[in-house]
This record gives C-alpha cells, sequence and structure tokens, in this order.
C-alpha cells in the first residue's frame, strides 16, 4: 500500500511485483483471500430463509423498547462483572508479569503460556465449576489463567521492543533487576498500562460470557432473556452493558481505581473454602478416561474409537477460522475510516463509533443466532458472525492508531487520504493485529456450536453437558495444541513487517 | 446476588451439623425470569416446614445442577428426567422424592413449519426423511432424549442419518422460535411449554404447528442426597416428601411450573436410563 510513485521505477513494472513494504503485505493479503476463496466449497454455506421477519421484529423491538424494571438486582450483576474482570485482569498481571520476564528465555514458559492461552475463557470456567462450584473462584481463574499467558506473550514483546541504548549505556556488572527497573520498565510502563487498560475492556466482555455458564455477571440473565425470547427484558441488560463500555473512559480512571478495588473484592466476598476432596477427584479421577486408570488397554482403545470425529471437527475449526480471519480483515478495512477523525463529520463519527461498539460488544452468539434466523443453519451463520464482532474490533483500534496520526497531507481529499496516506501507515498494524485475533478467532469457533457447526469446541460443550469430563478434557487438549502449532505455522508465514507495529499496546 | 459458598459444605460439616445449610437447586422448564425472586419464596416455605435454613442455589443448566449435587453443593434439586438419573448414578444412596402431577405422563410434540405441508398424524410420517430438525436442550429428555429414541424406533436409523441437518437450540422457547421462522423444518418440544405457548398467543398455529406426540414416560423429579438424614436429623428425607408433596400454594407451584407434586421412586426412572444408555448419554 505504498504509493504508486515508489515502484514506478522497478525494473519490472508488473503491479505486484516489486519489494517494498506496501507491496508485499498486498501481496500476502491477497494470497490469504484467495486461500479463503479457494476454501469456501468446501465449507456448508445453504442459506434457508422462510419467515425470519416476525422474530426479528420481536428483537429489534426488544432492543428499541428495553424493560428495565424486568431485571432482577440489574446494579449487582453490572458491579459483579466488573469485579470479576478488574480482578480477573489484576490475577493475570500478577501471574503474568513475572512470566514475561521468562518469556524470551524459557521455551517451557512460552509453550505453557501457548497452552492456556488456547483454551478458551468459557471452557475454563466448565472445567474449574466442577470443583469450585459458582464461585468468585471460578470466575477469577477462567479469566486469570488465559490472561496471564496473554500478558506474559504481550509483555515480552514490549519490552523485545524498547530501545536498547539506554540497557548498552549502564556501567558492566550492573545486576539483571537494577538494569530492569532503571533502564527497561520506565521505557516500558506506558505501552504496558495501556495494554492493560485495553486487556481490562476484553476482560469486561469475558465477564459478561461467564454469565452463560451460569455465575451471576450480566450474561447470566441476559443469556436467559434471550434463549427464552424474553427480548425486552434481553434489550435493557444489552443497553447495560453497552452503556458500561462505552462510558469505561470515564469510570475506568486510574484515580478510581482503588475505590472500584475494594467494592469489587467486597461483591466478591466471601472467598469459598476450597474442598481438596473435589480438587484432587477431579484431578486424579474425572478428566481421564476410566480405562487409562485401570491400565486396561483394549478398553482405552474402545474408549478412543467412541470419541467424536477428530478429522471432520478439526478440518471445521480450522476452516472456520481462517474465513472467520479473512472475513474479519475486510470488515476491519472496511469500518475503521467510519470511527476515525481524519473522515466524515462529528455526526457520522459518533454513528460509526455506535456501530463499532455494538458490534464488538454485542457477543457473538448473538450476532450468530440473528443470521442463524436470517439465513438458516449453516457454516455462514457463524461466520458472518466472527468476522463482524472481530472485524469491528481490530477496525475500532486501528481508527485509535490513525487518530494519533497527523497527516502530512492536509488538502488531501477524503479517498486520497484513506489511499496514500493513513491506510498504508496502519495497514502493518492492521495485519499485526489480525494475526494476534486469529488466535482468538479460532478459539471462538469453539462457542458456536449451537449452530450445529460440529468444529471442536461444539464436542467440548456436548461432553461437558453429559458430564463426559475425560472426553471433554481430551478434546481440550486437541484443542490447545491445534492452536499452538496454527500460531507456529502464523508466526512463520506472517510478513515481517507486520510483526512490527507503532503501538504493541493496541494488540 | 450473592456468591455462593457453596464448596464450603464440606467444611460446615466438619464444624458441626447445626450450622448446615439445606441448599437446592431448580431450573423450571420454561421462564427463568427473576428465578432468585420466585425461587427463594419456596426456600421461605421449606424453611418453615424444615426447621432449618434452606437456600436456594440458581444454576444455568441440567449438567451444572448435577455437577452442584454430587459435589454437595445443593442437597435438594429440581431435575428432568434425564439428569435426575445422572444424579442419582453419580451419588449412590439418592433418591428420588417426588414428581409434578404432569411428570408421570409426559410427553414431547414433534412440530413442523408450514412449509413442509405435513398434518397432525398418529404415526410419524415417512415425509420427515431428510428434513431438518432442531431438538432442545442436549441433556433434555423431553427436548432431545424421548424423541431422539421414539424416532429411532420408528425409522431404525440415527438422527443424523435421517434428517439432513440435525442441530440443538438449547432451549424449547427457542426451538419453537426457530421452527416459527422455518430455520429448521422440524422441532422436538416439551408439551407443557408448547400448550402454554400457545395458550398465551405466543405462537402462530398458522405457521408452525404439532403434526405428532410421543407416547407417555417419566420426566421431571425432586431428587434428594442419600447422606441428609446423618446430616440434618432422622428422617429429615421424609420430612422433605411430606413437605413437597404438601406444597399447594399456587404461587409456588406455579414457578415450575406444576399443578402439584405426587411420589416418585428411583424405579420409575429405569425407562429414562434404558434409553439414555442405549444412546450412549450414560456409561
Amino acid at each position: 500500500m505504498t504509493p504508486p510513485e515508489l515502484t514506478r521505477d522497478a525494473a519490472r513494472p508488473g503491479w505486484l511485483s516489486g519489494q517494498s513494504t506496501g507491496l508485499r503485505l498486498a501481496r500476502h493479503t491477497l494470497t490469504l483471500v484467495a486461500l479463503a476463496v479457494l476454501l469456501v466449497p468446501f465449507a456448508d454455506l445453504a442459506v434457508v430463509t422462510r419467515d425470519p421477519w416476525g422474530e426479528l421484529a420481536r428483537m429489534a423491538s426488544g432492543l428499541a423498547w428495553p424493560a428495565w424494571g424486568a431485571v432482577e438486582s440489574p446494579l449487582e450483576a453490572l458491579g459483579l462483572t466488573v469485579a470479576v474482570a478488574l480482578w480477573g485482569t489484576l490475577g493475570g498481571l500478577l501471574f503474568g508479569f513475572p512470566l514475561a520476564l521468562l518469556f524470551a528465555r524459557s521455551r517451557l514458559v512460552r509453550t505453557g503460556c501457548a497452552f492456556v492461552r488456547a483454551i478458551h475463557e468459557l471452557f475454563w470456567a466448565l472445567l474449574f465449576l466442577q470443583v469450585f462450584g459458582l464461585s468468585a473462584a471460578t470466575a477469577l481463574m477462567a479469566l486469570a489463567i488465559p490472561y496471564a499467558g496473554i500478558f506474559a506473550k504481550v509483555f515480552a514483546e514490549i519490552l523485545e521492543q524498547i530501545p536498547g541504548a539506554p540497557r548498552e549505556a549502564l556501567p558492566p556488572g550492573v545486576s539483571r533487576l537494577s538494569r530492569f527497573v532503571y533502564a527497561e520498565l520506565p521505557l516500558a510502563w506506558t505501552r504496558f498500562a495501556a495494554y492493560t487498560r485495553y486487556r481490562f475492556e476484553c476482560a469486561l466482555r469475558a465477564s459478561v460470557l461467564l454469565g452463560f455458564v451460569g455465575l451471576p455477571t450480566l450474561g447470566f440473565q441476559l443469556e436467559t432473556a434471550f434463549r427464552e425470547g424474553r427480548y425486552h427484558e434481553a434489550g435493557a441488560l444489552l443497553w447495560l452493558f453497552y452503556l458500561l463500555i462505552a462510558s469505561l473512559p470515564w469510570w475506568g480512571h486510574r484515580q478510581l481505581l482503588p475505590l472500584l478495588m475494594i467494592g469489587g473484592a467486597f461483591l466478591l466476598a466471601p472467598w469459598p473454602e476450597v474442598s481438596t476432596s473435589l480438587l484432587w477427584r477431579f484431578v486424579s479421577q474425572d478428566i481421564w478416561p476410566p480405562a487409562l486408570l485401570a491400565g486396561d488397554w483394549k478398553g482405552l482403545i474402545d474408549w478412543l474409537a467412541r470419541v467424536p470425529e477428530l478429522g471432520a471437527a478439526i478440518g471445521n475449526t480450522l476452516l472456520l477460522g481462517l474465513l472467520g480471519s479473512v472475513g474479519a480483515l475486510l470488515v476491519a478495512l472496511a469500518l475503521w475510516p467510519l470511527a476515525c477523525r481524519h473522515f466524515g463529520n462529528a455526526a457520522t463519527r459518533l454513528a460509526g463509533r455506535g456501530l463499532l461498539l455494538f458490534l464488538r460488544s454485542t457477543p457473538e452468539l448473538m450476532l450468530a443466532f440473528l443470521f442463524l434466523l436470517l439465513l438458516g443453519p449453516s457454516l455462514l451463520p457463524a461466520w458472518l458472525a466472527l468476522s463482524l464482532h472481530n472485524g469491528a474490533l481490530i477496525a475500532f483500534l486501528v481508527a485509535r492508531h490513525a487518530d494519533a496520526i497527523t497527516p502530512g497531507m492536509p488538502d488531501a481529499s477524503g479517498v486520497g487520504r484513506f489511499a496514500y496516506e493513513l491506510l498504508p501507515r496502519v495497514y502493518p498494524g492492521m495485519l499485526a493485529l489480525l494475526y494476534y485475533r486469529a488466535e482468538v478467532i479460532l478459539r471462538e469457533t469453539a462457542i458456536l456450536g449451537m449452530l450445529g457447526v460440529a468444529t471442536l469446541g461444539y464436542y467440548i460443550d456436548a461432553n461437558f453437558e453429559y458430564l463426559l469430563f475425560d472426553v471433554a478434557f481430551f478434546l481440550l487438549l486437541v484443542t490447545a495444541l491445534l492452536n499452538i502449532a496454527v500460531d507456529a505455522l502464523s508466526r512463520r508465514l506472517r510478513p515481517r513487517e507486520a510483526a512490527v507495529i507503532d503501538d504493541p499496546c493496541q494488540r | 446476588m450473592r456468591w455462593l459458598a457453596v464448596p464450603a459444605a464440606l467444611c460446615l460439616f466438619a464444624q458441626g451439623a447445626a450450622a448446615d445449610t439445606f441448599r437446592f437447586t431448580a431450573i423450571p422448564d420454561e421462564n427463568q425470569s427473576r428465578l432468585i425472586e420466585r425461587f427463594s419464596k419456596v426456600a421461605d416455605y421449606l424453611e418453615t416446614r424444615l426447621d432449618v435454613e434452606v437456600e436456594y442455589v440458581p444454576v444455568k443448566s441440567y449438567g451444572a445442577s448435577v455437577s452442584a449435587f454430587r459435589n454437595d453443593q445443593v442437597q435438594l434439586a429440581w431435575f428432568g428426567g434425564l439428569s435426575g438419573v445422572q444424579a442419582r448414578r453419580l451419588v449412590p444412596g439418592s433418591v428420588a422424592l417426588a414428581q409434578g402431577s404432569e411428570d408421570a405422563e409426559f410427553k414431547s410434540y414433534l412440530i413442523a413449519h408450514r412449509s413442509t405441508g405435513l398434518e397432525h398424524a398418529e404415526t410419524l410420517p415417512e415425509a420427515i426423511r431428510d428434513m431438518s430438525l432442531t431438538f432442545g436442550s442436549r441433556t433434555s429428555t423431553s427436548g432431545r432424549l424421548m424423541p431422539e429414541h421414539y424416532l429411532r424406533q420408528r425409522f431404525d436409523a440415527a438422527p443424523d442419518e435421517l434428517f439432513s441437518r440435525v442441530g440443538f437450540s438449547g432451549d424449547h422457547s427457542r426451538t419453537i422460535a426457530l421452527v416459527e421462522a422455518g430455520t429448521w423444518e422440524l422441532g422436538a418440544v416439551n408439551f407443557s411449554v408448547w400448550d402454554a405457548a400457545v395458550a398465551d398467543g405466543r405462537v402462530d398455529t398458522d405457521k408452525v404447528d404439532v403434526i405428532w406426540e410421543t407416547p407417555p414416560y417419566p420426566d421431571y423429579n425432586w431428587t434428594v442426597r442419600g447422606d441428609v438424614d446423618a446430616r440434618f436429623g432422622e428422617g429429615f428425607t421424609d420430612r422433605v416428601r411430606a413437605a413437597l408433596l404438601e406444597m399447594d400454594d399456587p404461587e409456588l407451584l406455579a414457578s415450575f411450573p406444576r399443578e402439584g407434586f405426587i411420589p416418585a421412586d428411583n424405579a420409575l426412572y429405569a425407562p429414562i436410563e434404558d434409553v439414555a444408555e442405549e444412546l450412549g448419554l450414560l456409561r
């Protein structure tokens, strides 16, 4: 996406040849899109539409006329949503920060972090639910554990990218600790803080999702009301959540943090006493095939034969992950200018920001249900939901990045500014975000089992319901290994330029 | 909503039975709004009848209620047919105390979108082959287990061989909404949820209607852990049973929603257990 002037003098004037960064990224993007187009015939994209309008009208009227009175103790649900997100993030920070310091040096730490990141928050919650019940412990660990893995990775990358000069200026013999405290931490501090803030917004969304499995956050009532078609009540809860996210810059202020922490801790109390016998039964028996524990090898083979067909499930997971990622890229490309200060007027920007907030804060499951009604059961609703949700999230971050850029060509028209000035500057960052997000998208394919898309997550969810924890755990291990493999592959394949973005805090 | 200090039950036991709170959970088959408000009234009623502190624990799914029961985080639960069987298998000694008066002869409906052209029939029509069908929740007795059983019996084929596409909507109300919208051609649904939706005018019977009903089978039940007598005093199980059977306040009963409760026992649910084993949902 470099201006064409730069390539005009190239030896071969073909319009995608050349070695400039922009052209390499453009080729890379087109390859990704081509791969998705090639694989589309393998996806089940049948469209069935009969009479969705009655139900869609009821949903729309629910959002337009929310029934505030129908929500049971809304303030407590809001408070718990914030408390879980806040303490979950802090827990992740507590474990993730020390791991970040070891991240570059220890393969064990890197693999461990990739492993905990690979399992969706909801599945962590389902695991802990078996031991800690519906308690604060379940909710906090479900957030803190995967977030520790994410913090470790991102903080390590921030540390890698800080300038080396201050470090090298120190006299020889300075201890590792002093070097870190005086020459590294101050340079990375603002980025750490900015990233933590962004992670907190993610934690708020995850905290709502935890309600879907029964923890008493906003999602508890939201899921029930939506599932049972009480859309006015669901509308009220969704509005509460949108307002919570939109007002984050005001209430999520640094000076309010201690107050929020203390208030949150009070809401989360009382901390449940952990029953060690339950914990031991779970880790020593429940999650292992009975035949394995009995040392019965033939029985183990029978057990394996009854595990759902892995090939098809892995195929569906990867296909949906790839299509979702490419879809998210296209959505992000189309939507980011809507919320960016360099385009449109105050009214269009407000609408654009509202749209992005709506798309990124509405749980994917609900977007998917909307498309399920419209388009019928297939991979298509899941694809659209993943693309729109993640695309809007990337667009939001890219717009924030572009807002920080001062244009060098103030006279350029909107289109010119988009094509020649801003897009070339934000695009490497956008691709980097996409590669980060691809990991999340792959994880999210798991929670769209409702649509009958037989991904790995569909079977994990099913086996948790059948209380076959051994099968669920085995499938979780397969999912985690798959995510680690995809992560390694994408790190090898992604263009080097896309790994370096101006502001890693946006990831 | 309070966080539930649930796993504390074992520790409390160690401190002496006097400090014990008797906890129960219940998931109604429809309208799960204001669960705490509604079931706290049931808890108050049980408290006056049992002379112990009673607390309601809200859960989201049958799986979660069985886990809570197994882990002693609740001692009494209003289960579906299948979740009751799962729970009694996992907690030896636990007993089914009572069922709703509707539950002795429960049934499921097969509903169809009008575009299928299917009419109400006494036997399952051959024409449903290769249509699309959605069940309710995966572990629902009336939304999945029994309908699947009768479909297999009639066609001698698993649902995914019989139908072009099989889904799990997760909920009876949602099954009705999705078949009404034509997203799925057929749906399997709990008869009482359907009847209530039709009575309230929440469903357009020009677009979706019942085409077949299953033979009767036993469903929802109250199940209590076997160790409650030791913890709450001799005869506690009988007192709980009496309290449930004598519950006659329409407001309390409407929460389930049932007309009243009648006695039940474990053996009543043997057919459910057999079917679940046959379908591979139990082992």
